[in-house]
């Protein structure tokens, strides 16, 4: 698949931070979330559609989510996808470690211009 | 189990996915064609911004799923197509592999159900035996064992010992032998069933409870109880037909009233595994009852009992052992006919040796077990030899699918996955064959067990397969699948693509030749071995059977019966020989009639010791044994024992004329080397009888004891003659039990079923009570004594045999497929002028260096396993060079036929039909 060049490759980790954070607002189906993360990030960040699937299902085995039956906003059939209480303290341990990290590198960065 | 749910969930969570990734396309198609594009292109612009739908979908079920396991299954799917496609392979495999996998696993049922089960008893582990060898089975006087190593004890000893060592929590007694009983209930007539005296606590113990009734306990066991017995489940069923009237019943054994208190549960067979387990158990308190003038119960030092007890918790076993040797020597210098019969001497020595009781009495075990660890090495080899056949076939299978596998290969299969997929094809063929197999091991374990153990009729061991059974079956199966795969898998997958798709039949040899041959030379190397073996174990059981037995064996018949049993006493006993002497001599065709305490070879032996009058009592250690047997006039005519110097008995030794006895050679020697014996005379109660006995004959050596040991010293005495004046309990016991005949000899010369109807009409005439033991001919109880070397030889005949013929197939088999890859190659070298023979030479060759290879690799490693069988032979040494050569001329002969046959046919290759083939 060509990638677009605009868009740069997601750290391994953010995509599901991204996904955990973003149902911990709403429970969401596949297209929503999508579409919400596109919106939200102002178009800087596009999930790539393929990989939005895996990554759900990894999750759905490590038990971070759970999905149910549900109907999407044209009333088809789909499988509604909700964060459960282990998913919110992986969240919150993610977060966490992601802005050390970000600390971080925020300040290396800082120390390089000066 | 949270795995478990997963497994079940997963088919929900593959349909969740596919909703889910449907409907994410519906509704961005949606939001193209809102954007105005037509449904087509909204759908493709979609899916292609998507991906790979199916990849993802996949790329997300995995996450559920464990890819190896689904796709081990997919490999068993694909395994079994590729068997369904080849059936006749699949069909010569599976049966090799039955064949292998069945020998194992009869020969493995018989091992687990002998060697490695315990008795069915509650918590076998704290059972713990006194005593740690059978030797001194099963009746002995006092301390016979030269080393102070006792295992079999007295009545009183159990007694002793028992109340004065709380370690044991209890300690049970049962009979060392265990004793042929007749049994009658009412008015039917009698049967003779084994039965066995065991202590009050013997149930208890085991912590065995009564199927029916009750079992009997201590206060059974008290002198003056009311006798009773406990059945054994089996012989409620097969005698009784589950009879419940059977409890609380009166039945005669041995002649005497005893009551059936209850029945033994199914499992319980009883304290050991013997081809004949008991009917009944009878409480030790009833022996003088039922054994009456031959009770052995109160004399002192007459040792017939094994003790088992369960030990407390947390007793040490080392301590115990120490504790209860000095407890034993310190209590046999207190007893007076311990002191009194020259034991003292022997005393020091005295200890005991504890063990592992779980499994109860073990003479079987140790009588059997390097047999069956000799079949089971010998079925293993079989099984091996048959490996190495199907991994050949698959080999040779696997260069046919060559092409196959290299498009497979070329095309990015990876090569673990291949030999993976080849390793469950036969890793299936073996779990198939392992499946035949069970039937065979079935179907050899009956067999065996009827030929080892021939007319047994309640019998411990069970041939239908058990769960450890199943178990070993299946274990085998998977490795030998592994093993006869790995080799082929490895090899086939090795293949260079490239060069398997540029052509076939372009090569004079390939890249499988060589491993094809070193397995033949593996299977030739183990046949041999075999064969080796087959032919030394045959050899040894024709020196066995065809030996010079001393004995004349044509027209013979031995009778046995029990006039114990049928309730005679000591003074009737005369009279009763006599009319059976003179009743059965007159049956027509009747030669020769004789009476005995025993007959040759019947598994009763009676040892004294010898005492001769002017020859220091010789120390303790010193070997005065000689086997006494108490026959009547005629019986040396009967067994055809001839009279080599001075005369047989005579009717007319009698109880009042001198006390004669009749010895044979190797007494002569033993006794009175470089002496005539004959006028010489010897005693056998030590003091008491010194010189009472004088030698009037001497009788041609004959084996009684056992086929496999020379002659034994043994003198006769006749049953008409009774030493009264004895005074020590137990000589006037001993004296007794020697009067009471168990066999009668008879040289008739008739048919043998006019014989038995006359012997029951003769018996019923002497006396309705006296009921037949058996009645067989000297020949069929003769061969009884080594129907288990019989056996082995045979069945090592059958596998070496059968390895051969293994052997052969897969040498015919490579040799015929390698003359086909030589097509070619053997055309061109016709064309250039070689002849047939040059070509039948060229293809024998080849086939006889593995051969030839094969032999020398098995020569030495044959000569190692007789040394390890050695023990297994009779006469037959194991450095046997005819057995050996035999087998190598069988094993090249074989081979030759092998190679001939391809050889010929590549002999006959028309070379430009040849050189066109490709």
């Amino acid at each position: 698949m060509a990638k677009n060049p605009e868009h740069r490759d997601l750290f391994s980790g953010a995509l599901e931070m991204m996904i955990l954070h973003s149902l911990r607002l709403k429970p969401m189906h596949g297209y929503a979330l999508v579409k919400h993360i596109k919106q939200v990030s102002d178009n800087l960040l596009q999930v790539e559609e393929g990989s939005l699937y895996p990554a759900l299902q990894r999750m759905l085995r490590e038990g971070l989510l759970e999905s149910k039956e549900g109907v999407s906003a044209k009333g088809r059939p789909t499988r509604i996808y909700r964060l459960t209480d282990a998913g919110m303290r992986h969240l919150e341990k993610e977060v966490s470690s992601f802005e050390k990290m970000f600390a971080g590198i925020t300040r290396v960065l800082a120390v390089a211009k000066a | 189990m949270n795995w478990v749910k997963q497994l079940f969930t997963r088919r929900r969570r593959y349909d969740d996915l596919s909703i889910s990734i449907q409907e994410h396309l519906e509704e961005k198609i949606d939001e193209l064609m809102e954007d105005g594009l037509s449904r087509e292109e909204a759908t493709r612009t979609a899916r292609r911004e998507f991906g790979n739908v199916t990849l993802l979908e996949e790329r997300g079920r995995e996450a559920w799923q464990w890819p190896t396991l689904e796709s081990i299954w997919a490999d068993v799917k694909f395994a079994l197509r590729q068997i369904r496609k080849s059936p006749g392979f699949a069909i010569t495999v599976i049966l090799t592999m039955a064949l292998g996998i069945g020998a194992n696993t009869a020969i493995f049922t018989l091992i687990h159900a002998i060697l490695m089960k315990s008795l069915p008893v509650s918590d076998p582990k704290s059972l713990y035996r006194i005593g740690d060898s059978y030797k001194d089975c099963c009746f002995t006087n006092g301390l016979e064992n030269d080393n102070g190593d006792v295992d079999i004890f007295s009545y009183d000893g159990y007694r002793h010992l028992r109340a004065s060592t709380p370690e044991f929590e209890q300690l049970a007694a049962m009979q060392a032998g265990q004793t042929l009983t007749s049994v009658r209930r009412g008015q039917s007539t009698a049967q003779t069933r084994t039965g066995e005296f065991v202590s009050g606590n013997y149930f208890n113990t085991f912590g065995v409870r009564a199927f029916a009734g009750r079992v009997f306990t201590d206060a059974d066991d008290e002198a003056g109880a009311a006798p009773v017995a406990v059945m054994s489940y089996q012989a409620w069923q097969s005698d009784y037909a589950g009879d419940p009237t059977v409890i609380g019943a009166t039945f005669y054994l041995q002649s005497q009233p005893v009551t059936v208190v209850g029945i033994a549960p199914p499992a319980f067979y009883g304290d050991r595994i013997a081809p004949n387990t008991p009917a009944f158990w009878v409480p030790l308190s009833a022996e003088p009852l039922l054994s009456q003038a031959n009770s052995i119960l109160h004399q002192p030092i007459a040792c017939w009992l094994y003790l088992i007890g369960r030990i407390r918790p947390g007793t040490a076993v080392g301590p115990l052992q120490a504790k209860i040797s000095a407890n034993l020597r310190q209590w046999l210098l207190t007893q007076d006919e311990y002191l009194s019969h020259g034991f003292p001497a022997k005393i020091p020595k005295v200890h005991v040796v504890i063990t592992p009781g779980g499994a109860g009495i073990q003479s079987l075990q140790q009588q059997t077990d390097k047999k069956l660890y000799l079949l089971l090495s010998i079925s293993v080899l079989v099984l091996l030899v048959a490996c190495a056949n199907v991994a050949n076939l698959i080999l040779a299978r696997g260069m046919k699918r060559k092409i196959e596998t290299s498009v497979r290969m070329a095309l990015g299969s990876a090569r673990s996955r291949l030999v993976r997929q080849m390793l469950t094809e036969s890793v299936l063929l073996g779990c198939l064959g392992g499946l035949a197999g069970l039937a065979v091991a079935y179907a050899g374990t009956r067999m065996i067990l009827s030929l080892a153990f021939p007319g047994s009729l309640h019998n411990a061991i069970n041939a239908t397969p058990s769960l450890v059974v199943l178990g070993f079956a299946f274990l085998l199966s998977l490795i030998t699948g592994i093993v006869f795969g790995m080799m082929p898998a490895w090899i086939t997958s090795h293949a260079d693509p490239a060069e398997a798709l540029r052509g076939v039949n372009r090569s004079t040899g390939d890249r499988a030749s060589l491993p094809q041959k070193s397995l033949i030379v593996f299977q030739t190397t183990f046949s041999l071995v075999l064969l080796v073996g087959a032919g030394l174990l045959t050899k040894s059981l024709q020196k066995i059977e065809h030996q010079d037995f001393g004995l004349q064996t044509a027209n013979r018949y031995v009778l046995h019966l029990d006039p114990l049993g049928a309730g005679y006493r000591p003074e009737k006993l005369a009279a009763l020989h006599q009319a059976l002497e003179v009743q059965f001599a007159a049956i027509p065709g009747m030669q020769n009639v004789g009476l005995a305490m025993y007959s040759p070879l019947d598994g009763n032996l009676w040892t004294d010791g010898v005492f001769i009058p002017g020859r220091p009592t010789s120390s303790a250690d010193a070997d005065n044994d000689a086997m006494l047997d108490r026959v009547s006039p005629n019986f040396f005519a009967a067994v055809g024992q001839p009279v080599v110097r001075g005369r047989g008995l005579k009717q007319n030794d009698s109880e009042n004329s001198r006390f004669v006895a009749v010895v044979n050679q190797a007494f002569a020697k033993k006794f009175f080397p470089n002496e005539d014996p004959i006028g010489r005379h010897f005693g056998i109660y030590e003091q008491e009888d010194i010189g009472a006995y004088e030698i009037v004959g001497v009788v041609a050596n004959a084996k009684y004891a056992g086929p496999q040991t020379d002659a034994k010293a043994m003198f006769f005495e006749p049953l008409s003659q009774w030493q009264h004046n004895l005074k020590d309990p137990i000589f006037v016991n001993l004296e007794t039990q020697t009067h009471y005949i168990t066999a009668i000899v008879m040289d008739f010369h008739g048919t043998p079923q006019n014989l038995e109807a006359a012997v029951r009409r003769t018996l019923a005439h002497v006396d309705p009570n006296l009921a037949i033991v058996n009645l067989r001919s000297l020949d069929f109880q003769m061969a009884g004594n080594f129907s288990q070397e019989r056996l082995i030889a045979r069945l090592t005949a059958l596998f070496g045999l059968l390895a051969l013929l293994l052997t052969s197939i897969g040498l015919y088999g490579i040799t015929s497929y390698q003359t086909m890859q030589r097509t070619r190659e053997i055309g061109l070298r016709m064309a250039f002028g070689a002849n047939r023979n040059g070509v039948i030479g060229l293809v024998m060759r080849g086939a006889f260096r593995q051969v030839a290879l094969g032999l020398a690799l098995g020569i030495p490693i044959a000569l190692v396993g007789a040394h390890y069988m050695a023990d297994q032979l009779y006469v037959v040494k194991s450095y046997d060079p005819l057995s050996l050569i035999i087998a190598a001329v069988v094993l090249m002969a074989a081979a030759m036929l092998a190679g001939f046959l391809p050889a010929r046919r590549a002999a006959s290759i028309d070379p430009m039909q040849a050189l066109r083939t490709e």
